[in-house]
């Protein structure tokens, strides 16, 4: 799936259109107490050794510090002048009818604005929008035309001083007079985003090559009539979409012709839109100043490549002259649905009309509803056919639906991913899952936590549950019976990689005292507590992780006194990432990094071209490609997709272990001298960290400051940096290393830096950023075919809820949950229980409490804020009746998955079921609302 | 209609402020961020439903008391003294953090939060729930109640309040005087 | 409605006991009559629960006798009174602790004429001075329903009251002065409005918060939906002249009983949860034709407020407390934020001469509400606590005089007054 748009021309040219950019992560001027890049963490944040007492940036968040975009201003930032404008957007409320202008005569005299932008101006400028067919038709909706969504901004206003800009702003927020609308047009939403279908048949065994899956044919594409997907004529023979339908044709005859000792289930389920509610909303100060044609943004955004890209982009197709774009992020980006969102673009335009002054554009709540991505709407239909006797599952077909809103942004990949995930934890012999991903006038849906799968997924839960009543077996020996295991394909094709252990998951839920006394805790409960219900309901998911097409780059370096430096591209969306990379190199060195730099852009060291076609290149093509040793796929890729623990964390992997075999290792042995040799078995791989020397065997313990000297001190690889690339498994390459012959390592680019004990010829070749850049002697790359696997990395939760039902309110209370993970060997095993409760927490504001309407009542219309919109507080989360366990690693190679997403997911089925053990009903829509359940009682 | 201003002054973190010329229509958060850059307390729903831009309001008597800043005006808060978030912690002169609160420090510890964004609005509720247990000790049983008392009204979205909870039963658990046994 | 039990007791107190214990009961008239006493078969009680449901939610039985978070209609709901405390009972068919054993004829009597089975006394807490204007179909329906309920074996809580307001026949003497012959159809008046007045007067039983009391406590029937007191929240005069006044057009009245929140404001306390429990579920016919009843027919015009004099000093103070505390969520000019916040330049408590209901709400809050659909208002908090009686009674001058075209000013007096008082 593809979280990224073709950078192409950026990187083939290095800049777009001549226009140079610059990016980092913010390092602030004011006091000491700030998130500063490459400033020392505090000197007591270590346990002494490898251990983390508190977060890398507790102490700034305890203390009010400036982390966010959000707490900046122009005076803030170093060069900026300390003046500044302010800037709001005036958005439609209606979307089905013509806008024809807006009348301020509210604001009086005074407060008109400094700058009033419209449509026309920006045509008039030459300012479109860039990826219209990512981001939508254009900024602003010219007079005359019906806006294709709810919220769509109409004018932009412009504030010399932040007074005048709080009044007027408050005069027009919710005046219905300030904005003219003309005829009825009905609602003018851009075309449907598109359709895709996986359709597989498993072949003799499931070891046996499949007789039809997307990964041998291909992943089924269709247009629309209307809302109707036209999928290809089925063909036997036909191309791989039309063999696709065909074996979609034989799963429908196999229902069609099932007998009394099958059960067919058919339902339909809905899941709503809703918000993310991420606390930060969007916002950002952009200076353009005509004099230097420099553009300076501080944007808050997971994705600032391509905030940068598309700011240059819009500038060169423009009237406004630029040679540098200089991007700058908040240490935190406020917790998720700011990867390619539309707004950082509507900050570059109002920074365009700032006359040369700084301008500041942020939304306030009700504006974040109005404008920030959404959680896609779903319809779900879904077919199960299950074999009386043995209670196997033998097929199921899912047709989803879901609507994207108004501008195009991920919804097709999130309506994709979803249809991939809807298999949840299950092998399916059979299967044909369709999406048809909708667009309409509703705030558009985009990347956010789920992407697509919770919807999907939480379904599956609800309907495998009933079917295990319908069978009269225990739920979860249903679902033993039918667990998806390590070996088997995925519903694309696809073999996971990695041990999957959702049985082990699943036999220790099976024996936990929640589900195995839930009939007598029922009895007990309801006689004493008249009037109320008790249920329990178990869930169980699995969530892809990355997007299959993940780069990372990581530089490692070690000066003589021991002191280690990290650069990483990751950035902080809260996390923990800035807390955990430096664990990791520690574990592996013997010393956690002193120095850290995140968001770096600038790889002197890593002279690399991109084409960023990674999704959609042809294997012929890449081949080519890859032929040039400074080629690959991708450069670098946003903070999303629960990427941080596993892939920004291989390339640190990588890095601090090509330290130790090619620095610290001969080091050691060095010092070692005689006595190693007499140990000739031993090798870097044996290399140990007790109380923070470096042991290897019986050998003497080395303090990491020695072999660090004595690494410069012989001219060794004292410095190391990797690029990596992961397409559903690990790009590798081969590289000749000095001293080290031709090696094979799972990166595809790799520099080292030698100490200065190093030969004047190997130092000449120090020629890229100080580093020497190994031109790779091999490369081999995925094959492009893996772009249809959908995923092959899975981090799989299942929680046990207990609620409460009252029978007179419709009042669901969740007494206790809990849950049984297997996130790997935990880097930080504090941050991924922060991550459980907190995904738990969203989860049941989804189940129970969360709901927007999508259209005319709904968030587009600029009145919804948390007074209607009710997230879950600490009394809805059974804050002191929660507990997780997580999985022992298998083996100490064992890799920490990425559970950012999961834990959010299964604890809404488990609520669903739970709610129907409790009263004997079964809903098939979210929120379970109390209205819904009176309803349901009356 | 043009902006009527008027003259304000107040203590904030034990800092004399003003008299500056403030809108009488201004919002104290507005205040804040805007003319005081202390951008601790942060907006979150601009409508009192959140509580993350939550300062204490001390009063001369010693009672402290949790305001939202971002529903209140200003000018409310002429001649009165009140402590933001960055007021909570002992700094030096240079203005680095020397030590942390207790309520503080068992967030850290606790790693009570990931992005953080909430987490004034938590010190601050919690600060002055300690502030009334002083007064009021509180039997060891209602605790966890008084502490949902107290923070329940603050909006926690990525961390799932229970080490917000965890971290302030600790401290009271461990405040001499404020459990009565 | 539920804590007007006091003022009965008051009277109880007074220790009319003598003239009581003259009449003593032989002159209690039952307006239930005699063939009521064959019982229903099981499949007429069927055909009748149905529109009974209807029937128990026009009447609000659900929320005095189901106490918060409780079993559906088990009872137990306190009200506190001076003189102790009662207890809204069982009425589910529970035969131990509910009305399970209770006939069709008990049933009416209790209903019509506050009289329980074994000849008990209701205390008037259960409004069955209103509730006697009820029909007998009515009555059964809603009989068929409750006995269709799930029971709930719940003992009833015991009343803990003080002699000698305990003695039940005492409330027989009351009854003497308090009950009336049911109400007649007006065949003047449209069906609408009939139908209004009926679902007004007994089902919702409105008239007894909204009816000021006589010195016998018994509703003062010449100024009837005049207004009352209870524990000091004022249910407001709802007569058509002062609805008008306020604001209301037949429409917007219907949709304020619907919804409990409309441009001239939002229900609160007790009335937000009538809607909560009982209007909100009425029909559309059912709720314009109380609106045809209390504006009547044919409805007031509403005239335009003109804003009213007030003093430099005091719009003075009154605007500095207004952008202190009240325009951060009410708007600088009143106007409200949509599904948010109400505006105050169309209030209805700065429209009416007395400024009780909105003091109340200034000096205590409001506590949040979730209102029908998807409407939801965080809490008011009180400001009691951070502003004088003068800072409090000059922005109610201003504001009820610029705002409510109320000119009447008011004293620190009053607000310290009502300060104590509540």
């Amino acid at each position: 799936m593809s979280h990224s748009i073709s950078r192409r021309d950026f990187f083939k040219t290095g800049a777009v259109a001549g226009i140079t950019i610059h990016i980092s992560m913010f390092a602030s001027p004011a006091s000491g107490t700030l998130v500063n890049n490459g400033e020392p963490p505090p000197a007591d944040w270590l346990d002494g050794k490898d251990t983390p007492r508190f977060r890398v940036d507790a102490i700034q968040k305890v203390t009010g510090a400036k982390t966010f975009t959000r707490d900046f201003r122009a005076r803030d930032i170093p060069g900026w002048p300390k003046e500044q404008s302010h800037a709001f957007l005036i958005r439609v409320a209606r979307a089905d009818r013509v806008f024809e202008g807006v009348d301020l005569s509210v604001l009086g005299e005074d407060l008109q604005p400094d700058r009033l932008v419209f449509a026309e101006d920006l045509q008039r400028d030459g300012v479109s929008m860039p990826h219209a067919d990512f981001y939508g038709e254009w900024f602003l909706v010219p007079r005359g035309k019906t806006p294709h969504l709810l919220g769509e901004p109409v004018a932009l206003l412009i504030y010399k001083d932040f007074d005048r800009f709080d009044a007027a702003k408050r005069r027009i927020q919710f005046d219905e007079t300030v904005v003219r609308y003309g005829a009825v047009t009905g609602p003018n939403p851009p075309p449907n985003y598109g359709a895709a279908r996986y359709v597989r048949i498993e072949g003799a065994t499931p070891d046996a090559p499949d007789e039809s899956s997307p990964i041998r044919d291909s992943i089924i594409f269709a247009g629309f009539k209307d809302d109707q997907p036209q999928w290809p004529q089925p063909s036997r023979t036909g191309d791989p979409m039309a063999r696709g339908m065909a074996a979609a044709t034989r799963i429908e005859k196999e229902f069609a012709a099932a007998g009394d000792d099958a059960l067919i289930l058919r339902r339909s389920y809905t899941s709503q839109s809703i918000d993310a509610s991420a606390m930060e909303t969007d916002n950002g100060n952009v200076w353009y100043d005509p004099a230097t044609q420099i553009l300076s943004m501080m944007i808050a955004t997971q994705s600032p490549f391509e905030v940068a890209e598309r700011a240059a982009e819009m500038l060169s197709k423009s009237k406004f002259a630029a040679r540098k774009v200089d991007l700058k992020c908040g240490h935190t980006v406020g917790y998720g649905t700011k990867d390619h969102h539309v707004f950082p673009l509507f900050a570059v335009l109002a920074g365009l009309y700032g006359e040369g002054r700084p301008v500041r554009l942020a939304n306030d709540r009700f504006e974040q509803f109005q404008m920030g991505l959404k959680r896609h709407a779903f319809w779900m239909k879904y077919a199960l056919l299950v074999d009386r006797k043995t209670h196997g599952f033998r097929a199921m077909q899912g047709e989803f639906k879901c609507d994207g809103g108004g501008r195009a942004n991920y919804s097709m990949t999130v309506g994709m991913v979803g249809a991939t995930a809807a298999q949840s934890i299950y092998y399916l012999p059979r299967s044909d899952f369709s999406v048809a991903t909708l667009a309409s006038h509703a705030v558009e849906g985009g990347s956010m936590r789920g992407f697509g799968t919770l919807q999907t997924m939480s379904a599956t839960e609800m309907l495998v549950d009933e079917a295990a009543q319908a069978l009269e077996i225990d739920a979860i020996d249903l679902r033993l019976k039918n667990v998806f295991r390590t070996g088997m394909k995925n519903t694309q094709g696809a073999v996971p990689i990695g041990a999957l252990r959702n049985d082990e998951i699943l036999e220790r839920a099976k024996v936990h005292p929640m589900w195995t006394e839930r009939a007598t805790r029922k009895m007990k409960y309801d006689s004493a507590n008249p009037g109320r219900r008790y249920g329990v309901g178990f869930a169980h998911v699995q969530k892809d992780y990355g997007t299959g097409g993940e780069a990372a780059i990581a530089t490692l370096e070690v000066d003589p006194d021991g002191r280690v430096t990290l650069r990483h591209v990751a950035t902080e969306i809260g996390t923990g990432t800035t807390t955990s990379q430096p664990i990791i190199a520690g574990r592996i060195l013997g010393r956690v990094p002193d120095r850290t730099f995140y968001g770096v852009v600038e790889w002197p060291e890593m002279p690399l071209t991109a084409s960023e076609q990674q999704f959609t290149m042809s294997q012929a093509m890449e081949d080519k490609l890859a032929r040039n040793p400074r080629w690959t796929p991708s450069f670098t890729s946003p903070m999303s997709a629960s990427n941080s623990a596993f892939f920004l964390g291989h390339a640190t992997r990588e890095s601090a272990r090509a330290l130790v075999r090619f620095g610290l290792w001969p080091a050691a042995l060095r010092l070692w001298g005689r006595s190693a040799t007499a140990a000739p078995s031993l090798g870097y791989q044996d290399l140990r960290v007790v109380d923070g020397k470096l042991v290897a065997g019986t050998l003497e313990p080395l303090s990491f400051a020695r072999v660090a000297a004595k690494a410069h001190e012989l001219g060794l690889v004292t410095g190391v940096s990797v690029h990596t690339f992961n397409r559903w498994e690990w790009a590798e390459a081969e590289f000749d290393v000095p001293d080290g012959g031709r090696l094979r390592l799972p990166v595809d680019a790799l520099a080292l830096k030698y100490g200065a004990g190093a030969s004047s010829s190997r130092k000449s070749k120090m020629k890229d950023g100080g580093y020497h850049f190994i031109e790779r002697a091999a490369v081999f790359y995925p094959p492009t075919q893996l772009n249809n696997a959908g995923t092959r990395y899975y981090a799989p939760m299942a929680t046990l809820v207990e609620v409460a039902v009252n029978l007179g309110s419709g009042k669901v209370d969740v007494l206790s949950h809990h849950s049984i993970l297997d996130p790997g060997p935990p880097i930080v095993a504090e941050l991924i229980s922060g991550q459980v409760q907190g995904g738990i927490a969203m989860g049941i504001g989804h189940a129970l409490h969360e709901y927007l309407p999508l259209y005319e009542d709904g968030p587009g219309n600029g009145t919804w804020n948390w007074n209607r919109y009710q997230l879950p507080r600490g009394n809805d989360v059974a804050v002191w009746h929660q507990s997780a366990e997580s999985l022992e690693p298998k083996s100490p190679g064992d890799l920490p998955k990425g559970m950012a997403e999961v834990t959010v997911i299964a604890v809404i089925p488990a609520i669903a079921n739970a709610i129907h053990h409790a009263i004997g009903v079964r809903f098939y829509d979210f929120p379970i609302t109390p209205d819904k359940i009176k309803a349901a009682l009356s | 209609m043009t902006i009527t201003t008027r003259a304000l002054s107040l203590t904030v973190n034990g800092k004399a402020v003003g008299p500056v010329e403030v809108p009488e229509t201004t919002m104290m958060i507005d205040f804040l961020h805007e003319q005081l850059n202390l951008t601790g307390s942060r907006l979150g729903c601009g409508i009192g439903v959140c509580h993350a831009c939550t300062v204490i309001l001390d009063h001369p008597d010693g009672r402290s008391e949790e305001w939202r800043t971002c529903i209140t005006g200003a000018h409310f808060f002429a001649g009165k003294s009140v402590r933001t978030i960055e007021g909570h912690a002992q700094r030096d002169e240079r203005g680095e953090v020397v030590k942390l609160t207790p309520v503080q420090q068992a967030f850290i510890e606790g790693f009570a939060f990931q992005c953080g964004y909430c987490t004034p609005g938590f010190v601050t509720g919690a600060t002055v729930l300690l502030d009334q247990l002083k007064r009021q000790p509180v039997a060891r049983q209602d605790i966890e109640r008084v502490i949902h008392a107290a923070l329940d009204r603050h909006i926690c979205r990525c961390t799932g309040y229970v080490r917000y909870y965890e971290a302030v039963r600790k401290v009271v658990l461990a405040t001499p005087g404020l459990v009565k046994d | 409605m539920r804590r007007w039990i006091r003022i009965v007791l008051v009277f109880a107190g007074l220790g009319v006991l003598a003239f009581a214990t003259l009449h003593f009961g032989v002159l209690e008239r039952s307006v239930v009559a005699a063939d009521l006493d064959s019982p229903l078969s099981s499949e007429e009680l069927g055909k009748l629960a149905a529109r009974g449901r209807y029937l128990v939610v026009a009447a609000d039985c659900y929320a005095c006798h189901t106490y918060k978070d409780g079993p559906a209609w088990a009872g137990g709901l306190p009200f506190e009174t001076p003189f102790g405390e009662i207890h809204a009972t069982n009425i589910t068919p529970d035969p131990e602790y509910g009305i399970g054993k209770w006939t069709r004829r008990d049933f009416h009597r209790a209903l019509r004429d506050g009289i329980a089975p074994g000849g008990r006394h209701l205390y008037p807490a259960m409004p069955y001075v209103s509730y006697r204007d009820l029909t007998a179909d009515d009555v059964d329906a809603i009989y068929a329903y409750l006995m269709a309920q799930e029971p709930v074996n719940r003992p009833n809580v015991a009343n803990d009251l003080t002699f000698p307001n305990n003695i039940r026949s005492l409330v027989g003497a009351w009854n003497l002065f308090a009950l009336r012959d049911p109400e007649q159809p007006d065949a003047a008046k449209s069906t609408a409005w009939n139908r209004g007045r009926y679902l007004t007067n007994a089902l919702g039983h409105c008239g007894e918060c909204h009816t000021p009391r006589n010195f016998m406590m018994a509703m003062k029937r010449d100024r009837y939906l005049e207004g009352g007191i209870i524990d000091g929240v004022e249910a407001p005069d709802i007569t058509r002249d002062t609805l008008a006044l306020v604001g209301f057009e037949p429409d917007g009245l219907a949709r304020f009983m619907r919804l409990g929140v409309s441009s001239v404001g939002s229900m609160t306390g007790p009335m937000f949860e009538v809607v909560h429990f009982s209007t909100q579920y009425l029909d559309d016919a059912d709720l314009t034709a109380m609106a045809a009843y209390l504006l009547g027919e044919p409805p007031p015009p509403v005239k335009p407020i003109m804003p009213a004099k007030v003093s430099v000093k005091v719009s003075e103070s009154g605007q500095r407390t207004w952008f202190a505390l009240c325009a951060g969520c009410h708007g600088i000019e009143g106007q409200g934020v949509p599904h948010v916040s109400v505006p105050m330049r169309s209030n209805s408590s700065l429209r009416i001469p007395s400024a009780r209901g909105f003091l109340t709400s200034v000096m205590h809050g409001i506590a949040q509400q979730d209102f029908p659909g998807l409407e939801r208002m965080q809490a008011m908090p009180g400001f009691a606590e951070h502003l004088s009686d003068q800072e409090i009674a000059d922005l109610a001058t201003w504001m009820r005089a610029i705002w409510g075209g109320q000119g009447a000013a008011v004293t620190a007096a009053e607000v310290a007054k009502l300060r104590s008082s509540i």
